[in-house]
């Protein structure tokens, strides 16, 4: 059967007409929205990983050196390698606070560098095996019996560099051997790059190796609050009293980080809603050229027998075509660029997860439902103005 | 019942502050089968005229209907639907759409025709190659307009105006660059599709000796129409 020629055949023979400036076009769309693809990835991945790291936290409160609270979150959500210390003995006086359950200290010690540049650093964590409750819950085979000197238990991530011998343990852990006796499950936090050991190694690593670190010192400390305590008020009793150290609490954790991006978020913000300005502006002039342009062939389609709204529909058509195809393209550049560059910007490297496919979607969604409405948004007067022109007008133009 | 009655039409345009009237006070009533010629100076409103009757233009005074319908009361769609299945335009300049063939400029106005009245793709195929017979253009069907002497692009505007089965021909000089035998010819085929099919016919022409063949003869002066 032949083709019916309809309506959308006129489209496409239109949107041909004028490659390089529907080239231009469509690139700015891409552009806009790419940037909003990627600006969405990023927020959303930052967001998400600072939401996790928090829940799966078991502590309430956050104890750290003045000074250290950064720090700490880098460790915690980022999994960077970030050293700080304090008294051991500041673990007797914030016990003594009302509303503290349980405390857990830990000691971050210096980074076991990997045998290959893309291995990322890993923190080696002392913790005290008495006290926990951070680490072991997340074991995937639960031990049994406590740590020995010389034994470690290794995150998901490093278990897996150790098992294709990007990290050596034997060699390169203060010059003491240790053995891999457990690996924890995924925490989707900064837990799957450490390798924890338990706190009776630090003497020896003391004796044996430069470590920076002396006796009887701590990085943090994990405390769970009594039920019912509130959070803020032994938050500010601890910080109230005791100088020395800084408190996060759970749901503050990330804060700081947060903090850092701000401003990359502006930027991202910024050129948004610069480029969407342009685009707008772009699709305006373009279409109310091609509405100048084709002021005589509407005429003459209308004479011939073309509603309104057929008129219109034929505009949409090629407006629809053109938002979809930019949108499309900056979707697949934006995604690109979001996963291309979480592996080489240090920001988003050392985040525990990636957005899921769902997140993906939803974001190529909004950039499809953003970039077509823009389309549409622009080429809105120029066509409102072309189907009221009177046919014997426009045919005499 | 006429097919066209145009009662008392004016039509003024604005140019700035002034206006101008190029239609004045025309009443004229067109029957279904005829065939009709207009003459007259250049700027004496014949293609206003023309416009009125098509429906591409509003009268600023007066009242037109098609079978006693007021073109008025039609509405925008309904006007687009008259234009659509009722009247074939041949314009005065060229009107072909340049980035459509031959053959789809020539299926132009069917896709505006409303979903139920639609005919089959194959049998406008037909139509389409059928009328360019008749205009001696068929071995052009798929040339662009750009491919087309003036001439050409003419007929094809001309075979365009019958796609609809049209009741009413509005012509404006539908000859004007045609040597005196294609012209003719053209001429010979609108009177077998007056006398075959008893489609109206309303011819602008310069051609008086043409004009003076016509069962109807009409002269536009200064905006006023006198019978020849
Ligand atoms: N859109 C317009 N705006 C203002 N004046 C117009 C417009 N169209 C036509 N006119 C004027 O109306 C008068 C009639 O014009 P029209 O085109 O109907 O003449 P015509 O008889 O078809 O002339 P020709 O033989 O040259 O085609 C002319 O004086 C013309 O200048
Ligand atoms: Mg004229």
């Amino acid at each position: 059967m032949p083709e019916r020629f309809t309506l959308s055949s006129l489209a496409i023979r239109n949107l041909r007409r004028r490659p390089l400036r529907t080239t231009i076009l469509v690139a700015a769309l891409t552009l806009m929205v790419a940037s909003l693809v990627f600006a969405l990835s990023f927020v959303m991945r930052v967001n998400a990983s600072i939401q996790l790291t928090a829940e799966r936290l078991g502590a309430d409160l956050l104890i750290v050196p003045t000074g250290a609270r950064g720090a700490a979150e880098d460790i915690l959500v980022e999994s960077h390698v970030r050293s700080f210390y304090m008294d051991k003995a500041i673990l007797e006086r914030i016990r003594k606070v009302a509303g503290i359950d349980k405390l857990s200290p830990q000691t971050y010690l210096v980074s076991l560098i990997g045998m290959c540049c893309s291995v990322p650093e890993s923190m080696v964590v002392a913790f005290n095996q008495e006290t926990d409750f951070i680490v072991k819950p997340w074991l995937k085979k639960k031990l049994g019996r406590n740590l020995q000197k010389g034994e470690a238990i290794v995150g998901e991530e490093s278990a897996f560099n150790i098992s294709l011998g990007l990290i050596e343990m034997e060699t390169k852990l203060f010059g003491n051997a240790f053995k891999m006796v457990g690996v924890l499950d995924k925490t989707g936090s900064g837990l799957d790059t450490a390798i924890f050991i338990s706190d009776e190694n630090i003497e020896d690593i003391i004796k044996n190796s430069e470590a920076k670190i002396k006796a009887d010192q701590i990085s943090v400390i994990f405390a769970k609050l009594e039920k019912g305590a509130n959070a803020y008020k032994v938050m500010s009793e601890i910080e109230n009293n005791i100088v020395e150290v800084d408190v996060v609490m759970r749901k503050d954790i990330g804060k700081s980080l947060l903090a850092t991006l701000g401003d990359i978020r502006k930027i991202f913000y910024f050129t948004m809603i610069l480029s969407t300005i342009l685009s707008l502006f772009l699709v305006w002039a373009i279409f109310t050229a091609i509405a100048n342009e084709r002021t005589r062939e509407v005429g003459i389609m209308r004479a011939l027998g073309a509603k309104e709204g057929q008129v219109v529909k034929l505009f949409l058509f090629e407006v629809l075509v053109l938002g979809a195809i930019g949108s499309i393209m900056g979707i697949i550049a934006g995604t690109s660029l979001s996963v291309l560059l979480a592996k080489n910007f240090s920001i988003l490297k050392n985040l525990p997860i990636d957005i899921g496919l769902l997140s993906r979607m939803l974001i190529a969604a909004a950039g499809l439902l953003f970039g077509t409405g823009i389309c549409v948004l622009g080429a809105l007067s120029p066509l409102q103005r072309l189907k009221k022109l009177e046919p014997l007008i426009a045919i005499s133009r | 019942m006429s097919q066209i009655k145009l009662q008392n039409i004016t039509k003024t345009y604005k140019v700035g502050l002034d206006s101008l009237v190029a239609v004045q006070d025309v009443s004229l009533d067109i029957q279904k089968g005829d065939f009709i010629s207009i003459v007259g100076h250049s700027g004496s409103g014949k293609t206003t005229l023309l416009s009125l009757i098509g429906g591409i233009t509003t009268p600023t005074s007066g009242r037109i209907s098609f079978e006693d319908m007021d073109l008025a009361a039609m509405g925008s769609n309904g006007l687009s639907e008259y234009r659509c299945q009722k009247i074939g335009f041949m314009f005065q300049f060229a009107s072909l759409l340049p980035m459509l063939t031959v053959k789809e400029n020539l299926l132009l106005p069917t896709i505006f025709v409303p979903e139920p009245e639609r005919t089959g793709a194959a049998k406008l195929n037909d139509k389409a190659a059928e009328l360019l017979r008749s205009v001696g253009l068929l071995d052009k069907i798929n040339a662009f307009p750009g491919q087309l002497s003036g001439g050409q692009q003419r007929r094809v505007a001309i075979a365009r105006s019958f796609m609809n089965n049209p009741a009413l021909i509005l012509a404006d000089e539908p000859t004007g660059d045609l040597d005196e035998e294609t012209e003719q010819e053209m001429i010979n085929f609108f009177k077998s599709m007056n006398q075959t099919k008893g489609i109206t016919f309303v011819m602008v022409t310069h051609n008086t000796e043409l004009a003076s063949h016509t069962p109807r003869r009409l002269r536009m002066h200064q905006g006023s129409l006198q019978l020849l």
